[in-house]
């Protein structure tokens, strides 16, 4: 029996090696655009991080168990009856537990916190939804436009609502997602804090992510964050609606 | 012809009712035929002439009216055709059906993964590709709930405590003739315009889109009083019918995993049907539950569907676990480790179950303060889950493993939903869920969870129980390659949908940014591999049935009761209760008896012709 916990917890071991590295290795988040998108990535890594140990426990146990207690043929006699009555599923439950609450305040409340810190916007932009386009407007400079062009570094504002059908409103590079709902105007801030546009990275993008019906899949726009100055221009040479 | 007769009656009833509200809407003087709530009120009564067609009059209804009743015996393989109340043949028809439909549905998917192999339209328009996918959506809910409970449980629950039958046979069979109209209303959304809301129909799409919709929200509501109706049965019958000495502590762990299922079926569909139901009344009533310009509250309904929908997900791995518990513990000649922590897991994902709901509403707009509350109760989940995972491997270590196809998928089960479990901490976790809510990631998540975890499971448990279904032996080269193809290719096919997901491809899109063409090319080549695969499940199980070996009364040399009566076990079961004096899984320990069972259930004995006569 100790020997078998030994080799199995040597495998555990190796396994968490090359778990770890391939989870290091292997990361492939799309290039994160925003102060949120940071959050969220790490929360995302510390999340694989946690995970690794997990799996590879349970595929170190079945990995061993069947290169060591296979029997060829029928079984002739009955394995020895461990009954599970004693200590180990108490330490079980502890571990399970700890780990458990743990998430729940790193990255979970934590995340959350740091994504509510800053409710203060510089800038406000409206979205509405609509079967199978988005409309975008910016009140603070009385002014409609068919794209979203953001000044980088700015704390951005979403006002988000929908005239028909449930929407979403998504940015895979900002990482943040928000529904567009019929009756209400939901929000979601983000400070973008990397400069670039659709067209040469399609993550920046206005992706409708509720479905919608027939357009649903062609429900989206191009984003563009800009040096403040270039939004300036941009914005003023817009015409009010 | 019990089957012409029940759909003749249908049809008269559906004409009645649809012909009567039109008539009544005429002489009201509505300008516009209401169409859709014709359909509902015609669906009512066409339910009703199906149900008692097909069965309720002659063995139930008669008996209202002082009438005798008209129970006609049959035998062989007709009885799969009639309303019997056998829980063995009942078992058989859901068995049977549901992996029909399985197969349909799997068939919808393969037409979804040839849609999506390259990026721009291949073979279907959005909206017919939108369709499929509800459809292959709704379907497979439905394979989930009643594939295991309805078949499996219907089968082996009487059998492994002891009992004769279920304890309500007739409402067993009902609930049974409850799915066909199920089926037929699902294939009539191709005449009706399709639906194009997935299986979540959410509003106000739900509410604007095609009559589809309409059949769509019948069909789930009846197929919910069914889900409804077999979780009383269940508890009624665990309850009340264990043999003399099969206590609380003794009870197998399957029978353990359909009790706790149940008691969610029983005590929430209720809230999917009253959802599905306000969606009907805004459409054929002019109602606005969910209507924002006419003071409705489109979020209202994702909290009603998802405090049903949610657990629902625990009626659908609860039976997979109990299957995977014991098919462990029967190839691993070892006693079920930790069995009471195990039964207060399963107990633990019961109560917790109806506390989690809101994780899928965290980017619907609902108040910020309700996410650390839902994030905490949907992290603590995997506590009671873990149980299940302790006693898994407590179970397989040390043991005797037999590695027979039974096993294989048990083992499966048990590497798939654990992938399915880490990755949910990700959708559970509110920060990362921002992103990943509505992507490839939750597609990837829940078919680890219900594909990986529920199908293998039941694929374990059909394997398992095939020889004491059929009496006859599965092909075990065909099975261990059935598995094999499957485990690599399911694998191949759903990881790859976790890197889609984080790198920006959202759900139910008939088309996706070319930058993830390759990627989506890979996983259809796996998902057609994935398909294929179950060509060698249906040859064997056909073959097998028809052809196979007979099987002994106890192929695997198991402990529990229904592997102590002949394959297939006689109606009635036992020939006298069975005397249980010990626990069922008591392998290794000198002396130990589960159950002593009157003669004509000896082991090894075979009377696989019984049933043809």
């Amino acid at each position: 029996m100790r020997r078998h916990l030994a080799a199995t917890a040597i495998l555990w071991a190796a396994l968490t090696a090359v778990g770890f590295w391939a989870a290091v290795r292997a990361d492939v988040l799309p290039s994160a655009a925003a102060r949120e998108a940071v959050i969220i990535d790490d929360a995302f890594r510390l999340l694989m991080l946690l995970g690794v140990p997990v799996f590879t426990f349970v595929l170190a146990v079945l990995l061993y168990s069947l290169a060591r207690f296979r029997v060829r043929g029928e079984p002739q006699q009955d394995g020895p009856p461990l009954f599970g009555r004693g200590a180990v599923p108490w330490i079980w439950l502890l571990v399970t537990s700890a780990l458990a609450v743990y998430v729940i305040f790193n990255p979970g409340l934590r995340g959350l916190a740091e994504l509510r810190a800053h409710p203060t916007a510089d800038l406000v932009v409206r979205v509405e939804g609509s079967r199978w386009l988005w409309k975008f407007s910016y009140p603070q400079h009385g002014v409609t436009a068919r794209e979203v062009v953001l000044p980088v570094n700015r704390r951005v504002r979403f006002d988000v609502t929908a005239t028909d059908v449930l929407h979403s409103f998504w940015i895979p590079a900002f990482r943040v997602k928000i529904d567009a709902v019929p009756g209400m105007v939901t929000h979601v801030l983000v400070t973008p804090t990397a400069t670039g546009s659709f067209e040469d990275n399609f993550h920046l993008r206005l992706q409708c992510a509720e479905l919608c019906g027939l357009g649903h899949h062609l429900m989206r726009s191009p984003v563009r964050v800009v040096e403040p100055a270039e939004f300036d221009a941009w914005v003023a040479g817009l015409t009010p609606p | 012809m019990p089957l012409v007769k029940g759909v003749v009656f249908g049809i008269a009833g559906f004409l009645l009712g649809a012909g009567a509200t039109m008539l009544a809407a005429g002489a009201l003087g509505r300008a516009a035929p209401p169409l859709e709530a014709a359909i509902s009120i015609g669906y009512l009564l066409g339910l009703a002439g199906w149900l008692l067609g097909v069965g309720g009059w002659d063995y139930w209804a008669r008996g209202w009216f002082g009438l005798p009743l008209r129970v006609s015996r049959v035998h062989g393989r007709q009885r799969y055709f009639h309303f019997t109340t056998d829980h063995k043949v009942i078992g058989v028809q859901y068995l049977v059906t549901f992996v029909i439909l399985f197969l349909l549905a799997g068939l919808f998917a393969m037409l979804m993964r040839v849609e999506l192999a390259a990026p721009g339209q291949t073979i279907m328009t959005a909206g017919r590709y939108t369709h499929v996918m509800s459809l292959h959506g709704i379907i497979m809910i439905a394979v989930s709930v009643a594939t295991i409970i309805g078949g499996l449980g219907n089968f082996a629950v009487p059998l492994l405590i002891g009992a004769d039958d279920m304890a309500f046979p007739r409402l067993n069979a009902l609930s049974y003739w409850l799915v066909p109209p199920v089926a037929v209303l699902l294939v009539a959304t191709f005449f009706t315009g399709g639906f194009d809301t997935g299986w979540t129909a959410y509003p106000p799409l739900s509410v604007v889109n095609a009559t589809g919709q309409v059949l769509f929200n019948l069909a789930v509501i009846t197929f919910g009083l069914s889900s409804i109706v077999g979780g009383l049965n269940f508890l009624a019958t665990i309850v009340r019918l264990r043999a003399p000495g099969m206590t609380w502590g003794r009870l197998p762990v399957f029978v353990w995993s359909i009790f706790a299922a149940s008691l969610i079926s029983l005590t929430a569909t209720q809230f999917l049907a009253a959802a599905l139901l306000m969606v009907l009344l805004d459409r054929t009533a002019g109602m606005a539950f969910f209507a924002a310009a006419r003071g409705g509250a489109p979020l209202l309904y994702q909290h009603v569907f998802w405090f049903y929908s949610h657990p629902a997900v625990y009626i659908m791995i609860l039976p997979a676990f109990g299957i995977a518990l014991e098919v462990l513990t029967h190839f691993s000649r070892k006693p079920l480790y930790a069995y009471r922590w195990v039964v207060a897991g399963f107990l633990g994902i019961v109560a917790l179950s109806f506390l989690v709901w809101a994780h899928h509403l965290y980017t619907s707009g609902m108040p910020d303060y309700l996410h650390g509350p839902f994030m905490a109760t949907t992290e603590l989940i995997s506590i009671p889950t873990g149980l299940v995972f302790l006693s898994a491997l407590g179970t397989i270590w040390m043991g005797r493993l037999w590695l027979r196809t039974p096993m294989l998928f048990a083992l499966g089960f048990l590497f798939n939903f654990l992938i399915g479990g880490i990755t949910g901490i990700f959708n559970a976790d509110v920060p990362t869920d921002l992103h990943l809510q509505d992507t490839y990631f939750v597609v990837s998540h829940f078919h680890y969870t219900l594909m990986g975890g529920m199908i293998f499971g039941l694929l374990a448990g059909v394997y398992y129980w095939f020889p004491k279904i059929t009496g006859r032996m599965y092909d075990e080269r065909l099975g261990r390659l059935h598995f094999w193809w499957m485990f690599v290719s399911y694998n191949a096919t759903f990881l790859p949908m976790f890197w889609l997901g984080m790198f920006g491809m959202n759900r139910r899109i008939a088309d996706y940014p070319v930058p993830l063409g390759p990627v989506n090319l890979f996983v259809s080549i796996a998902a057609f591999l994935l398909g294929s695969s179950f060509l060698v499940f249906v040859y064997n199980m056909v073959w097998s049935w028809a052809r196979g070996p007979q099987a002994a009364g106890n192929p695997w040399q198991a402990r529990t009761l229904e592997w102590q009566v002949p394959s297939p076990p006689p109606e009635g079961n036992f020939p006298a209760p069975p005397q249980v004096t010990g626990h069922p899984y008591d392998y290794g320990v000198p002396g130990a008896v589960h159950a002593v069972v009157a003669v004509g259930g000896a082991a090894g004995q075979d009377s696989g012709q019984e049933d043809e006569r």
